[in-house]
């Protein structure tokens, strides 16, 4: 089985699917909850740490861990040497572009020169050139659906699972940029010397995936 | 105000001082890599560290083109800072080596510089080692490659490594035999490129790719094994393209036999390496203490052609700083030699030197105070000094032993050398 691997599970959002995942796949018999006291926990299968999302990718492609769960968003935005293996199919959700309501943008109309303010600069930019559009585009940590409001920016470009923030802020969905799930990824050498461990986890978790197990993988 | 500027006391993220067991570490595992590959008959050549800036660009892969570090020449053409030695060596071998009968066997050790963003961990300038092979386009010379890699890694103490070889030519032929439209190819091309597998199952799907090869572009990361995984791969391939792959790495795989490595090489089908560079057998040599490759070779036969000089070419570098983390994490061992101090008494200062060099012959590193020592009777000798007293006597603490006379401390000397 997966004896001995080091895994990287996101704190946040995908946290608890991913242990229930990880359990239900029988990689590491884990319980959420286990985590408020500790971030590292090994069990008999597997040593399971959790991190910030962000963090994800550069466990696994330092090789501080062998494979690790974390959402193709985070991917986008921190492009790193690691193998992307299975997409585990939970932890929905979308890239968009928003506008104000009533904005000309809002209504389809792309103006000449145009401002938009995103926590993804890179697949916005990539969004955007897709397009053939020259758009500034101004990084920010958070709260981004405000910036239109206070004037900093004209639209945005982030992430939504429901569209009730949108809606909240007075924003209109103009256009899909980048759909994300959980992913499961692992280090490029891991995959080599570890082969017979990482193809064994990739195949539970997919098996688990597509058996509908999970509750939260329905998409 | 001073005229002098005080300079900055930091260091530029992703650079390294290298002190004391760190330094004598790396160059050990230079000297071992060098010293193994001028014993398989590769000569050894230096090559700038700044080269224009279409020269470095050519060598390395095209997402590290943007990662180079460039400045401007004083008439204006743009230089880089060498990210790889391979493209400097093709343009010795195309212009002063060009008269020079083949095969040529050539090799060296530098740094190496990449302008990566700092915060990420990785390092921005590394040491590299490496050798070519010139003029063969045979599979010998690839086994020879493979063979002089592994030895290289055996003689620097890297134990437990794991060769992967695989062929650049294998995932092209089955995407050109997998029935495919250039736009959905191109997807799976870029897909497997990323190592983004999931991408890839996006890219097949929806499209006329044939099972056999749709179930081996989508299992490629188990495609490993033995020689016997050519045997299960080439009963699910009828195409041509990818068995004439299957039989160039079973022929390259009796060959690496012969050279009796076979015991720690996997073949790799799925391996995906940089294609428009890579024309043949491609291998990563990989250290279970390690996330990421410990060097990396393979044939390039198209890069000469670029200098004007159309040869076929095989190679490989070893990266001696990931190398010398293996050897830390593998056994934590300190490779550091202290220098043996040599004291004396103010009355025989006149021997010190005389002594000190005579050490110096059989191969002990002696550090010769610089004053002579003060009460010596009273104190006692510890380890690693040795002092010689008022009435002529050596004694001395080295390397774990305790005794009087230098004949005695030599002969310490020699069984710390001895295997």
């Amino acid at each position: 089985m997966s004896a001995g691997l080091r895994l990287a599970l996101p704190g946040g959002a995908l946290f608890e699917d991913a242990c229930r995942l990880l359990s239900e796949a029988g990689v590491a018999d884990i319980d959420a909850s286990r985590f408020d006291r500790q971030l590292k926990i090994a069990t008999p299968t597997a040593t399971v740490v959790k991190v910030r999302p962000t963090d994800v990718p550069v466990y696994v492609e330092m090789g501080a861990c062998d494979a690790g769960i974390v959402g193709k968003d985070i991917l986008w935005e921190s492009p790193r040497d690691c193998y992307e293996l299975v997409d585990l199919h939970f932890g929905v959700c979308r890239l968009v572009l928003a506008a104000p309501e009533g904005s000309p943008l809002a209504q389809g109309r792309f103006p000449q020169s145009l401002r938009a303010a995103t926590k993804y600069p890179i697949a916005a930019r990539r969004f955007f050139d897709s397009l053939g559009l020259a758009v500034e585009l101004i990084k920010l940590h958070g709260s981004v659906e405000l910036a239109p409001a206070m004037g900093l920016a004209d639209c945005v470009v982030d992430i939504t699972a429901t569209g009730r923030t949108l809606v909240a802020n007075h924003l209109v969905e103009v256009a899909e940029a980048g759909r994300s799930t959980a992913r499961l990824i692992s280090n490029q050498a891991s995959l080599k010397t570890r082969s017979e461990a990482v193809n064994q986890l990739a195949a539970a978790l997919r098996r688990t995936v597509t058996a509908g197990a999970t509750p939260a993988a329905v998409t | 105000m001073s005229a002098l500027q005080s300079p900055a006391r930091g260091r530029a993220g992703g650079f390294a001082d290298w002190i004391g067991a760190a330094a004598q570490r790396r160059r050990l595992v230079t000297e071992a890599f060098l010293d193994t590959f001028a014993v398989w008959g590769y000569e050894y050549l230096s090559t700038p560290l700044v080269e224009p800036l279409e020269t470095v660009a050519a060598g390395v892969g095209g997402g590290l083109q943007a990662q180079l570090f460039r400045f401007m020449d004083a008439d204006g053409s743009l230089l880089a800072l060498v990210g790889e030695r391979t493209v400097s060596v093709a343009r010795v071998v195309s212009t002063q080596l060009q008269g020079v009968r083949p095969p040529l066997r050539l090799c060296y050790a530098g740094p190496v510089l990449f302008n990566r963003p700092p915060l990420g961990g990785r390092r921005r300038e590394t040491m590299q080692a490496g050798c070519e092979l010139i003029g063969h386009s045979g599979l010998s010379a690839d086994a020879e490659c493979i063979a002089v890699a592994a030895a290289a890694l055996e003689r620097a103490g890297v134990t437990g490594v794991q060769i992967d070889v695989g062929h650049a030519d294998f995932v092209p032929s089955l995407l050109d035999s997998a029935n495919l439209d250039a736009e959905s190819r191109g997807r799976v091309a870029d897909a497997l490129r990323g190592r983004d597998l999931v991408a890839v199952e996006d890219a097949l799907r929806g499209t006329d790719a044939g099972d056999a090869e749709r179930e081996l572009l989508l299992t490629f990361p188990t495609l490993r094994g033995g020689r016997e995984i050519l045997d299960t791969a080439g009963a699910r391939i009828s195409a041509p393209g990818p068995r004439r792959v299957l039989a160039d790495l079973a022929e390259l795989w009796d060959v690496l036999d012969r050279h009796g490595i076979t015991a720690s090489v996997h073949l790799d089908l799925g391996a995906v390496r940089d294609w428009d560079y890579y024309t043949g057998p491609t291998f990563e040599l990989f250290s279970a203490d390690l996330g990421f490759p410990l060097g990396a070779g393979g044939r390039y036969d198209r890069l000469l052609a670029a200098f004007g000089t159309d040869a076929p070419a095989t190679g490989f570098v070893l990266h001696v700083d990931r190398c010398c983390d293996a050897l830390l994490r593998g056994s934590g061992q300190d490779a550091g030699v202290e220098a043996l101090r040599l004291g004396y008494s103010a009355a025989r200062a006149g021997e010190a030197p005389a002594l000190a060099a005579r050490l110096r012959q059989a191969g002990i590193a002696v550090a010769l105070e610089l004053e002579p020592t003060a009460r010596h009777r009273e104190e006692p000798v510890v380890e690693g000094m040795a002092r010689l007293d008022d009435d002529g006597a050596v004694a001395w603490r080295y390397r774990g032993e305790e005794g009087r006379g230098v004949e005695a401390l030599l002969a310490a000397h020699g069984r710390g050398d001895a295997p």
